[in-house]
């Protein structure tokens, strides 16, 4: 063959070439040695493991929940390097650059609106994708530092989600903010208690870590544009990371072991019973006889191409929810911001309102104390609650059931009726006028709050003798006092955060 | 064959891709091809190739492209599409077009070139908005939506000193400039550091935004100039308990006066786009010309002394506002005494101080109103004073015949506080003695020397009344 013929022949074989290395394979498998290598060879199945759990693939088990934070991660990142493009981190230059965005940038507006719903999905689904885990038990043996790491990744995205609040620089994000810096100023409430301010700061020094000044100004907004699209993505991506890996490496999502497996499927039969003696096929990919390994494919499927449709499943659905509420609701943009005219009420992100509900108490109970109590003590459960029993199992069983419908119940009242009575009596400084600080920083409804529900787990843990059912009964009361402070903060606080049936009733001004 | 166990998730993925798909195609619809902008400009270029009279022009007309327009002003941080849209707006063959292709009215935009202006600066509205509803902006979130044209006027004042104007340009707004010297509005409000405290201060009015104003009670139209409007109609209608009497205006006057107040804006504008009208007006305010006395208390004295020649009742301080023209009062107070009542006033009542640090009036203009004040009266050489007599019976006498108007505290209930600081020190002995001789005519204040008062009495009265003056002063003569 001359070498102008073999060039020739190469270049005729192109297509076909680049096909087969795009594939390491290159061709479908046809000896036992290929058929594995497909398996070893497959970026999928680097990041999943050859075979899935038929439970873990049951939508009522875990609703998707994790994907769907996956997938809006990489929605916001998507969406978020393509509004880089365009944004200018100035205070001078920001407002109107997102103003750009909206009406120049070819489908900018769209594309602002998607983020900003994929940013509300993702928080959303990570309160509901902790409780999925917590009330599945999954936080369990082995899986307990995973759920630490989880809690972190709960915190990268609230400050994800708070930094982003900032960044469009118009009246709702200047006065959140606002209210978001003087929540981590709030130790100066107990300091100035006690007369120790002028030694001890620590709130100021947050609030100037924070803000990079006194007030909100380009400090805090280049703060918060490096912390938003550099810093806090690349922490939780690195954490996602040790999660996903601590998931496979746990044993994959959590299920009830005691319970008989369902057939697994191999090749395209469901093969009943695989009993843990007999040796099966390497991974129950590879035909021919392997040694045994300690655990069997029992009810498991492969995850290619099942789990493969289960997480397009997820994607697309976070895609298209994003999708659809983007394409008819606006992101909000109000004027820009104007230090001279304070929103009213100047109101936090809706996640952190529960906190400023408390936070119009007492500021440091409401700012500090209760998300360190709240923090630290999910941090502990799994290290608190050693009973291996109920994992994979909702609420642990029917007593677990029972406890949690009880708790929701007695949470919910609790809290509605402390609301209740504060925004018809008042509280302390109401009836006391000289009453020092320190005692409404000791006694205040967020302290009450707390002190009832842990009332109410000591007792079911007197009751019950069961660390799970009193976890189970902190955390419902903990969840039920976070939804009704966040719709109080949210909905029912006006100008000057007074109550009111509805934001319509709100006085205009 | 044995149930696929992906088989719901392959149907979601199926139905969300094709959701997913379908609003993607949507919103590129929606946001680059049914865009209102892109057919205003293909419905301008069938009238350009219309009206061409040539086949050249007909042939560029065609060409045009369809694409955003704006015009960007560094100097005035505008950057206005509004261009988009009104493509004829400086194309004088575009006078009979309909909006938005009409040419501007007046042909202002000859000598305010639409490149070095823009149309903000004039209009308001949010210039880099693509829709009409977006940048006219009324309901939405920016800080000054679109002026309607009726009010437009309001703006040249940011460059131009509207009396300077010719005739025609400005009308409405010279009008309300001239209805707020007439009716007296100085009088309780603060403009340019002079007028009175009782209102809030005016200046920049203009450039506040809605959500400066409490609009609890304002109907209609959520706008500054709404608010302004309704505002002047009925003051205590929108501001609960607003003191500011209703000053009966037409419609007309009511618009005037709302051009007026969103004139008052100090935008910090270069220099090259002032007007040398407009220059000149701020050089006469640092060199004002000699004042005028009559105008001077038509404008911050006359709201609540009204003419000043009898003493009036006023329904909403509940007390009666002293007649300060009147001759019989003139005639015995001194130069002296009443500029001291103009420059100090008379605190604890609704009287403001009108002197350089309170109400901005300067020492000539202080001196000219005592001037106007003179005119009424010469100053007559008083009867002196008795000497102080009994205190304790003078008390008596004032709580049976002067306490019911005056206050059994003297702080005055419906008649002038004489435990007033003000009063106790400019007022001198014989001033108060020949007030309680003669009275004062036209107001409710009788002659108590006819009533039977003897030079006694008032001895012990004055004692009385002197029992109030602050200490530390020494009594005059």
């Amino acid at each position: 063959m001359t070498p102008a013929k073999e060039f020739l022949e190469n270049l005729k074989r192109t297509p076909q070439n680049l096909r087969e290395s795009m594939l390491r394979n290159g061709k479908a498998p046809e000896s036992d040695r290929e058929r594995s290598q497909s398996t070893f060879h497959n970026f999928f199945l680097h990041l999943q493991s050859v075979r899935v759990h038929r439970h873990s693939l049951r939508f009522g088990y875990t609703f998707g929940l994790g994907l769907i934070l996956t997938a809006s991660f990489v929605v916001l990142t998507f969406t978020g390097i393509l509004l880089m493009v365009y944004y200018k981190p100035g205070a001078e230059l920001a407002y109107d650059s997102v103003k750009d965005i909206h009406f120049v940038v070819p489908a900018g507006r769209f594309i602002r609106n998607i983020h900003r719903w994929a940013a509300h999905l993702m928080v959303l689904a990570v309160f509901l994708h902790m409780a999925r885990v917590f009330y599945t038990g999954s936080y369990k043996r082995p899986r307990e530092f995973n759920w630490v790491v989880g809690l972190g990744l709960l915190v990268f995205t609230l400050g994800l989600s708070f930094t982003g609040y900032l960044l469009p620089w118009d009246q709702l994000a200047y006065w959140a903010i606002t209210i978001g810096a003087n929540i981590a100023n709030s130790p100066r409430e107990v300091t100035d208690a006690i007369g120790i301010t002028v030694w001890f700061d620590p709130g100021r020094f947050q609030k100037q870590l924070l803000l990079g000044a006194n007030y909100v100004g380009q400090e805090a907004l280049i703060r918060f544009y490096v912390l938003h699209v550099a810093v806090l993505p690349l922490a939780l991506t690195a954490l996602m990371g040790v999660h996903f890996w601590r998931v496979r490496k746990d044993g994959g999502l959590s299920r009830d072991e005691s319970l008989p497996a369902p057939p697994a499927r191999i090749g395209d039969a469901d093969v009943a019973v695989f009993a843990p003696n007999k040796t099966y096929g390497l991974m129950a990919v590879v035909r021919g006889r392997t040694p045994e390994v300690d655990r069997a494919p029992e009810g498991t499927v492969a995850s290619w191409p099942n789990l493969m449709w289960a997480e397009m499943a997820a994607f697309l659905f976070t895609i298209a929810v994003t999708l659809v509420l983007g394409y008819f609701f606006d992101a909000p943009l109000k004027e820009m911001a104007n230090p001279a005219i304070p929103e009213n009420p100047a109101k936090a992100p809706w996640y952190f309102l529960g906190l400023q509900e408390l936070v119009s108490y007492s500021a440091f109970m409401g700012g500090v104390g209760i998300p360190t109590i709240v923090l630290v003590g999910l941090g502990l459960i799994p290290y608190l609650d050693r009973d291996p029993r109920g994992v994979g199992v909702w609420f642990g069983g029917p007593a677990g059931r029972r406890t949690f419908w009880q708790s929701l119940a007695y949470g919910l009242l609790s809290v509605l009726a402390l609301l209740v009575f504060t925004v018809n009596f008042g509280w302390l400084r109401a009836w006391f006028p000289a009453i020092p600080q320190i005692a409404i920083i000791v006694v205040n409804p967020a302290t009450v709050i707390v002190a009832l529900y842990a009332a109410w787990s000591l007792w079911v843990l007197r009751r019950t003798a069961s660390i799970r059912l009193s976890a189970v009964a902190l955390f419902t009361c903990f969840l039920a006092g976070f939804i009704v402070l966040t719709a109080m903060g949210s909905i029912f606080r006006g100008p000057n955060w007074h109550f009111y049936w509805w934001p319509s009733q709100w006085p205009t001004h | 064959m044995p149930a696929d166990p992906a088989r719901s998730y392959k149907w979601v993925t199926v139905v969300c891709s094709l959701v997913s798909l379908l609003f993607l195609i949507a919103a590129a619809v929606r946001e680059n091809i049914s865009a209102d902008w892109r057919a205003h400009q293909a419905d301008f270029r069938a009238i350009l190739e219309a009206k061409s009279k040539d086949a050249a022009g007909r042939a560029a007309a065609r060409r045009l492209p369809i694409e955003i327009r704006q015009v960007t002003v560094p100097a005035l941080h505008a950057v206005d599409r509004c261009v988009s849209c009104h493509l004829g707006i400086d194309d004088p063959r575009m006078a009979d077009q309909p909006n938005p292709h009409r040419t501007h009215p007046k042909r202002l935009l000859a000598i305010h070139r639409v490149e070095k202006f823009g149309c903000t600066v004039c209009h308001q509205g949010q210039g880099a908005a693509l829709s009409f509803q977006e940048a006219k902006a009324e309901d939405y979130f920016w800080d000054y939506p679109l002026l309607p044209a009726a009010l437009t006027e309001a703006t040249c004042a940011s460059c131009h000193n509207p009396r300077a104007l010719p005739a025609g340009s400005a009308d409405k707004l010279v009008l309300g400039m001239a209805l707020f010297e007439q009716k007296g509005c100085n009088a309780c409000h603060k403009l340019d550091g002079k007028g009175g405290p009782l209102g809030p201060a005016l200046n920049n009015v203009g450039l506040k935004t809605k959500h400066q104003f409490v609009r609890a009670n304002l109907k209609g139209s959520q706008t500054t100039w709404n608010w302004l409007a309704e505002h002047f109609r009925d003051p205590a209608g929108i501001v609960a308990g607003s003191l500011m009497p209703s000053p009966a205006l037409s419609q007309p006057q009511v618009e005037a006066l709302t051009i007026f107040m969103l004139s008052l804006r100090a935008r910090d504008l270069p220099a090259e786009y002032l007007a040398p009208d407009k220059i000149d007006e701020q050089y006469a305010r640092l060199h004002p010309p000699a004042p005028d006395g009559a105008a001077l208390f038509h404008r911050y004295c006359a709201a609540c002394h009204d003419t000043g020649l009898y003493s009036r009742w006023d329904k909403k301080f509940q007390r009666f506002v002293p007649g300060i023209r009147n001759a019989a009062f003139i005639r015995t107070e001194d130069d002296e005494c009443l500029g001291e009542n103009i420059r100090e006033g008379r605190p604890g009542t609704r009287m403001p101080g009108w002197g350089p640090k309170a109400g901005g009036l300067s020492e000539a203009e202080v001196a000219a109103l005592v001037a106007y004040l003179r005119t009424s009266a010469p100053a007559m050489p008083l009867p002196p004073a008795p000497a102080h007599g009994d205190a304790h019976r003078g008390g008596t006498l004032f709580f049976q015949e002067c306490a019911g108007c005056h206050g059994v505290d003297g702080k005055g209930l419906i008649a002038p506080a004489l435990a007033n600081p003000v009063f106790q020190r400019a007022a001198t002995d014989a001033f108060i003695a020949q007030t309680v001789r003669l009275g004062r005519e036209n107001t409710p204040m009788p002659a108590f020397g006819r009533a039977g008062f003897s030079e006694t009495d008032i001895g012990d009265l004055l004692a009385f009344i002197r029992g109030w003056q602050p200490p530390a002063r020494s009594q005059q003569p």
